[in-house]
């Protein structure tokens, strides 16, 4: 479910490197001084805006007469640290309390604005990137580009504004606590990460929420808010040399960052043994989480590790439905490969049925996973993934919103090029590879398992 | 003021240019019983297939509750020519997938497929629908998922939230008036799988099965498997014409408490006694969107933006395609902020309730409901639905062209009469859902 404003719920993501393979050919690329050309790959043309670095994609669409305008930060939770986590996801609810020609004192505000003409606008926050977005009727481009390039680095942020939105995520927070799965998933993710910011989520500790001050938040804004950590993105039914033009007028005279924008150098240290984790709360039904390291969604075994995800758990003919779904152990196993900027975790969720157990169905995965490795895949199973990877891709193709959705992730990852090269890559991934992954990545020692295990109400917590 | 002006015209622009496409566009015609309609788009490769029969919990009458969910639960578990593993490999090698449930009144079937495998998709489809295998092995197998599943939803404070509510809203034998879990708990060992025969060979058939597929289609291909997938098939019910709610004695201001959760689920509202196609339903909606849609709604605007208490706060009407349906407020608020959060609450829909809305708040929310809709057709997937509950409100696809007439046409009058008219805050229900201080 998306929730309004919201960053992006762990499971929400759990699907989303699932890039557009379409390789038609792309118009030629427009012209326009001040803009460098960098590339184009499938339907969507790279430029670079010379004055400022600010990064911009355009992928034609004309089926409808619609636009998502997406502007992409590269700054997402793993650029905060101890004191200011959550920061990157207030600030994103800041975004929206108005700018210096945008707001609500003058009725023009993101939601003043668009909320009228029908347009919807919202934003996400993750682990790599902060995103923000409208979706249109096509003439209210130059509006929406205008807006946009104005909270760049206009933003009013006033202290006035932060009391209210604090109490606002802080029930957002409280709101994700309610559930096991996510609860969990928080936990796992602490355990697995030591050093790296993976360590905390996205929506940050409670505390950290409520106490982090304007003047932490300013530091935040005027260190990654600049034009040349974003990637403004257009997809839809526009003009892509007018378009080119609407943002050199409205982005241009913003100045590149003054100082470096920081890069995030802390690397996990290498697993060396198996990691657990229990969460113990008042429910119903327990969940055992498996997750394994695994590398960054640009390294080259990627794709093989999304096919060994697949084969394992996904669908009727996957290993794990066949062994505990189909036993009537779990209500649904659910299969996630994150794909991060930097190395992440491969997760398995099994929520239990009545009557099953943890040890049992744990057990179960892993003898499965180990099966994999000694055992190998069939080329038929393969193939099915294979299938199953393009068919979706070719889904995300249905409306400028899922586009525009697919390519910020893969920004985030680092390389938005993966949006068409990922399934490209993903044909050639051979039994032996997915065999090599599963050897390679998941291993126990490598390993976090969380169980979460319901109380019964009105019971003392063990 | 310029914004205003500019989006009435970006209104009225898209829906000239839609009311000369859809209605036209579509093919609709009847198959072998089966209502189908096939609208194409620009979109390339993809279809989006959805359909609909009257097959819902609410048809269980006063026999076992879990007999149409434990149905539907089966369909994609075998037919009698294939094993579910057969069915999901053909499905799996092409990437194409069929999901089916059951709602209250409705057992739906959404599919999704490349262009090149709509033929093997819709004999899925077919065989699915009509001859499911229904084996004593699947059918333990659903009663412990069904289970499962119910246990869960005991977790979520929005599931218990809307269930109380639905059921202090809604008078026994109404449609939308739920069976509790406890009651679908208490049904499921009790259940049968001849009960399930019967629910299957009475419920399903072409009676009021639409069919509807959106996307790259190519209509007379589509138009001859369809024939051939469902030739002969028969049965099936019409929709239900149901009295009005009369009501309940339940009480005003219910809690239902779970233990450990951070965040409360409120859902205040009460039964609104209107279908989506009665006259005075666009006139409440656009008044209930004045209230409680999105962030320029008076509750979000209020209660989240201006007070902070809560991430989440919105009005709508609901359960209304195919009986009287209900209007509610829902939202979230913090154990410390419960109270506040409904003075707030209160105070915003009494406010809204005695003095209305105004002139341009009604003219911002025409021409946001208008702008809405046209995006969400943009899609298969929104025009599929779109086109699907058109004909479960009894319209036909044209209502889709005159809907930003219709909303056009909307006075501040007829909004502030609507509101007037069908709503009463003072004998609304309360319900809060989680870890309310004092209750247990």
């Amino acid at each position: 479910m998306k929730l309004p404003r919201s960053l992006s719920a762990f499971l929400a993501c759990l699907f989303l490197l699932g890039p557009v393979a379409a390789l038609r050919a792309a118009d030629a690329p427009a012209k326009f001084d001040g803009y460098t050309f960098v590339k184009t790959v499938g339907a969507v043309s790279e430029y670079t805006l010379e004055s400022n670095g600010l990064t911009v994609l355009l992928l034609p669409e004309h089926s409808a007469p619609v636009i998502t305008f997406q502007v992409t930060y590269r700054v997402g939770s793993r650029n905060e640290v101890t004191g200011t986590t959550g920061a990157t996801h207030l600030l994103e609810h800041l975004m929206f309390k108005g700018s210096v020609n945008y707001n609500k004192e003058k009725q023009n505000g993101f939601d003043q604005a668009l909320d009228p003409i029908g347009a919807s606008n919202n934003a996400t926050t993750y682990l790599d990137r902060t995103n923000y977005y409208e979706i249109f009727g096509t003439e209210h481009l130059p509006m929406i580009v205008a807006m946009e390039a104005d909270r760049m680095r206009g933003l009013l942020l006033r202290e006035s504004d932060r009391q209210p939105e604090m109490t606002v995520v802080r029930n957002e927070f409280e709101r994700g606590e309610n559930s096991p799965f996510q609860a969990l998933i928080k936990e796992i993710f602490a355990a697995a990460y030591v050093a790296h910011p993976y360590h905390h989520n996205t929506i940050g500790w409670r505390s950290d929420i409520e106490k982090v001050s304007i003047e932490k938040l300013r530091e935040f804004y005027d260190t990654f808010y600049w034009p040349d950590n974003a990637t403004v993105t257009v997809v839809g039914d526009f003009q892509p040399t007018a378009t080119l033009a609407l943002i050199q007028k409205s982005y241009g005279a913003i100045t590149r960052a003054p100082k470096p924008i920081p890069q995030v150098y802390t690397e996990e240290p290498e697993q060396s043994g198996p990691r657990r984790v229990v969460v113990k709360r008042a429910g119903q039904l327990g969940v055992v989480g498996l997750a394994h390291k695994i590398p960054a969604a640009t390294h080259a075994d990627f794709p093989a590790i999304a096919l060994f995800s697949a084969i394992l758990a996904d669908g009727k003919n996957s290993r794990l439905y066949k062994t505990i779904t189909d036993q009537s152990l779990s209500t649904g196993v659910q299969n996630a490969p994150f794909a991060m900027h930097d190395p992440s975790l491969h997760f398995l969720f099994i929520p239990l049925a009545p009557g099953a157990t943890h040890d049992a169905v744990e057990k179960i995965a892993l003898e499965q996973i180990e099966k994999i490795k000694t055992g190998g895949v069939t080329a038929a199973e393969i193939q099915a993934a294979v299938a199953k990877s393009l068919a979706d891709s070719a889904f995300q193709r249905d409306g400028t919103s899922a586009i525009a959705a697919a390519i910020n992730e893969t920004i985030a990852a680092g390389d938005w090029t993966l949006y068409y090269n990922y399934d490209e890559a993903m044909k050639k991934v051979t039994p032996a590879e997915v065999q090599r992954v599963a050897q390679k990545y998941f291993n126990v020692d490598q390993s976090t398992t969380g169980w979460f295990i319901p109380l019964v109400p009105g019971a003392a917590k063990k | 003021m310029k914004a205003i002006l500019t989006a009435l015209v970006f209104a009225a622009g898209l829906a000239g240019a839609a009311s000369a496409q859809i209605a036209t566009r579509v093919q609709r015609t009847t198959i072998a019983g089966v209502d189908v309609m096939i609208y194409p788009t620009g979109v390339k490769d993809v279809v989006t297939i959805k359909g609909s029969l009257p097959a819902g919990d609410a048809l269980a009458g006063d026999g076992n509750a879990a007999i149409p969910s434990l149905t539907g639960m089966l369909l994609d578990q075998g037919t009698t020519k294939q094993d579910k593993f057969a069915i999901a490999e053909k499905l799996e090698s092409v990437g194409a997938s069929i999901n089916f449930s059951v709602g209250q009144q409705l057992s739906e079937v959404s599919a999704k497929c490349l262009a090149k495998d709509v033929p093997l998709v819709i004999g899925l489809i077919a065989e699915q629908l009509r001859h499911p295998a229904l084996t004593a092995e699947e059918f333990e197998k659903a009663k412990a998922q069904f289970a499962g599943q119910l246990q869960r939803s005991l977790e979520s404070t929005d599931a218990r939230a809307g269930e109380a509510f639905a059921r202090a809203v809604y008078s026994p034998g109404h449609p939308n008036r739920v069976a509790s879990t406890e009651e679908y708990l208490a049904a499921l060992p009790k259940a049968t799988l001849a009960e399930v025969k019967a629910f299957h060979a009475k419920y399903y058939g072409p009676a009021r099965f639409t069919l509807v597929l959106v996307g790259d289609v190519d209509a007379p291909a589509i138009q001859k498997e369809i024939s051939a997938g469902f030739t002969g098939w028969t049965g099936g019910v019409d929709y239900p014409h149901p009295a009005k709610s009369t009501g309940t004695d339940a009480a005003r201001d219910q809690t239902v408490f779970m233990a450990d959760k951070t965040s409360i689920s409120v859902t205040l509202g009460q039964a609104s006694g209107l279908r989506y196609s009665d006259p005075d339903y666009q006139a409440l909606r656009v008044g209930t969107a004045i209230l409680g849609s999105g962030f320029t709604g008076r509750l979000m605007g209020q209660v989240r933006d201006v007070e902070g208490l809560t991430y989440g706060i919105g009005s709508r009407l609901a359960n209304d395609s195919l009986a009287d349906g209900d209007w509610r407020i829902t939202a979230t608020f913090a154990p410390s902020k419960l109270d506040q959060g409904l003075v707030s609450t209160r105070r915003e829909l009494n406010k809204w309730f005695a003095q209305g809305a105004t002139d341009k708040e009604v003219a911002n929310r025409k021409t946001n409901l208008i702008g809405t809709f046209k995006v969400g057709l943009a899609t298969t997937d929104g025009m599929a639905g779109s086109l699907l509950t058109s004909v479960q409100r009894g319209f036909t696809p044209a209502w889709l062209d005159d809907y930003p007439r219709q909303i056009n046409s909307l006075t501040t009058a007829q909004v502030n009469g609507a509101i007037k008219k069908h709503l009463d805050p003072e004998k609304m229900v309360l319900v809060k859902a989680g870890t309310v201080t004092g209750a247990k």
